[in-house]
């Protein structure tokens, strides 16, 4: 457990002017790819289209593509990245682990696999159904893994992710089981990979959910930043730990529920991007929570970018895109780590 | 199975049975008990029982060709729902034998089969179940799904000494196949979709749903469309920009499950809506039990399928 202990702030000056200076390039960085993002796809969007948009509303073809399909696939990029990376930060602060996320402890393969159940016995459930009962066994996996670490004693930092990767890979195993049996192996896997390819209009709204309950975690941030800290530290600053574990739990479950429902599980978003926010910004969940969502909205836009132009006019589904590129950076990560704290 | 010969093959008295068979066909019968046919498939020649007494079978398009010729079967797979043109099999009549799949060897050994047919899905099973019995591996030859199933047709005709109901079915399906292609050449072109739990594929010529342009004539509205096992992932983006004037959609959902609904709902948007195909109308939902599990390459859903498109294209 690697946990970095703040500086006390020193003068409001630089404290106020810091973060400005960043925010500004990191803003346009992230407008830039997001009107990249516009642009890019099989149909010929071109500037002036987007312009056109803006100036009055003309029925062409291109403006069709624009607000029914690249508007809606920008937006769903950014949601889902911020809200997987910040579900990934309030889980590492509740594991009080640097290494787990969502898709590494159970919580979305509990969330598929509630939607094969939903799939096998009410097919026709409305959207919103499907993602309640997704919710509610994300709610439960990752119930369970907190449970299960909670009873045991050695913590060391490697135990808490792989106790998460049995649970998650016992958790996708009985999904397979089942998938397997009612041959539905293939509607299985299509959510275990995200794309983003069938986003249109109509078919991401669910992800505004995940942004409202992202922005109550930012509100809650300083609750989670003490939650990190441990039990005992948290109830002596007289926090109810255990109602804060509760609501944690419930902002990752639906979160990852509402992600996996539109798009499919993320991988990697909610492992890199609280880590490599945390060796800049530190472990302050306040501090730490905007450029996360930040990064993550950001690596979601590059992956998805990669894929729809390395084989154009098909396309590489994002989770593929991600797991090549994930894996890589998370390496890079645990190497980098260990030269810095000399082996 | 590709390049397949058959020869009727008499170990003992051939050359009398030959004679038995063209002079007497009706009193054939107990001479043919011993005879056996030899099959060249993938995996090398196979000796097959003609008129074997248990027969199970693990490809579904097999399974309609057997249900077409006459034939008695013992054992099915276990599928969720079966096809409409299979319907009888679900019947507990049928003893179930494993999975399209995965064979249930212990079930496949105790009803002491005389001839196992495999193929398809089933066929990395077929070198483990000929241990038990002979084995017909009829995997469908993509490249040319026609020829390869009227091939099977043939083999399995002969195997149940039926031939000549063999050779009508083959008739009446190249009948039915040429009837379609004299519509469709001059409709416009055509694009094939699945939708598999809320996302597409497209599939080209030459692909496992390539009969459409290949065999049935219709012009490829992509022809750049590469062969993948599952398709090429593609975007409504895509459709739109190809704008074919048929789009053929297989709901992969529907065909291991329930019809329709689901990919309806899933290609009624702006996009898709503007290509040619939504404006004429000419969305067509591919009955997908019979193109997704039996490949349209057997009697029954070849009919089917071929009477589907027939009543969209003469529409047009």
């Amino acid at each position: 457990m690697t946990t970095t202990i703040e500086k006390a702030p020193r003068g409001g000056r630089g404290l106020a002017l810091r973060p400005l200076a960043f925010a500004l390039p990191a803003i346009a960085l992230l407008a830039l790819l997001a009107f990249i993002s516009l642009l890019v796809g099989v149909s010929d969007v071109s500037v002036s289209t987007l312009l056109r948009l803006f100036s009055h509303n003309d029925d062409d073809m291109a403006t069709q593509v624009l607000v029914a399909s690249r508007v809606p696939r920008t937006l769903a990029l950014l949601l889902a990245g911020s809200a997987m990376a910040v579900a990934g930060l309030l889980m590492q602060m509740l594991a009080r682990n640097h290494y787990v996320e969502p898709t590494t402890i159970g919580t979305a393969e509990s969330a598929g696999m509630g939607m094969l159940i939903g799939i096998l016995w009410w097919p026709d459930m409305p959207v919103f159904g499907k993602m309640g009962l997704a919710a509610v066994f994300a709610l439960a996996g990752t119930a369970l893994f907190l449970a299960v670490l909670s009873r045991i004693r050695l913590r060391s930092a490697l135990i808490v992710p792989l106790v998460g990767l049995v649970l998650s890979g016992v958790i996708e195993s009985a999904t397979t089981f089942i998938a397997y049996r009612f041959d539905l192996m293939q509607a299985a896997r299509s959510w275990m990979t995200a794309d983003f390819s069938a986003i249109v209009q109509g078919r991401y709204e669910m992800l505004w959910l995940s942004l409202g309950i992202t922005v109550l975690a930012m509100l809650a941030a300083d609750r989670f930043t003490v939650a990190g800290m441990g039990q005992e530290f948290a109830t002596n600053l007289g926090l109810n730990y255990k109602r804060l574990v509760a609501q944690g739990v419930v902002v990752v479950a639906v979160v990852t529920a509402s992600v996996i429902v539109t798009v499919g599980i993320i991988p990697f978003v909610g492992l890199i991007v609280p880590n490599l926010v945390r060796l800049v910004v530190g472990d302050n969940v306040r501090k730490s929570v905007l450029w996360v969502a930040w990064a993550g909205a950001l690596m979601a836009l590059c992956c998805d970018l990669i894929g729809r132009v390395v084989i154009a006019p098909y396309e590489v589904p994002i989770g593929t895109v991600m797991g090549v590129l994930g894996s890589a950076m998370f390496l890079a990560l645990l190497l980098s780590r260990r030269k810095r704290m000399g082996g | 199975m590709s390049r397949s010969a058959i020869s009727t093959v008499n170990r003992r008295q051939s050359l009398l049975q030959l004679g038995a068979l063209v002079t007497l066909p009706w009193a054939a019968g107990s001479a043919l008990a011993q005879q056996t046919l030899t099959v060249q498939q993938a995996g090398g020649a196979v000796q097959i029982p003609v008129k074997p007494k248990t027969i199970l079978v693990f490809d579904l398009a097999a399974l309609d060709c057997l249900r077409a010729l006459g034939a008695e079967v013992k054992g099915v797979p276990e599928v969720v729902k079966f096809p409409p043109v299979l319907e009888q099999y679900a019947s507990k009549d049928y003893t179930r034998i494993g999975s399209l799949f995965e064979p249930n060897y212990e079930v496949v050994k105790g009803l002491k089969p005389d001839v196992i047919i495999a193929g398809g899905r089933s066929a990395a099973k077929v070198a483990e179940l000929a241990k038990i019995a002979p084995t017909l591996d009829l995997t469908v030859d993509n490249t040319q799904p026609v020829a390869s199933a009227f091939k099977h047709l043939k083999i399995l005709g002969e195997m149940v000494g039926n031939e000549a109901q063999a050779q009508t079915l083959i008739a009446s399906m190249q009948a039915d196949i040429d009837k379609l292609k004299a519509l469709t050449g001059n409709k416009g072109t055509g694009l094939m979709v699945m939708t598999n739990g809320g996302k597409l594929s497209a599939y080209g010529a030459g692909s496992r749903f390539g009969m459409l342009h290949d065999v049935y004539g219709i012009p490829a509205a992509n022809k750049d469309i590469k062969v993948a096992g599952h398709g090429q992932a593609i975007s409504f983006e895509f459709i739109l920009k190809t704008n074919p004037d048929w789009l053929f959609v297989l709901d992969r959902d529907a065909a291991i499950g329930r019809e329709g609904a689901s990919a309806a709902k899933l290609l009624d948007n702006p996009l898709v809506n503007a290509t040619k195909a939504a404006k004429k109308k000419q969305i067509v939902y591919l009955n997908s039990a019979n193109w997704y599990l039996l490949g349209n390459a057997s009697p029954g859903s070849l009919h089917d399928d071929v009477t589907q498109l027939i009543n969209a294209f003469s529409k047009a």
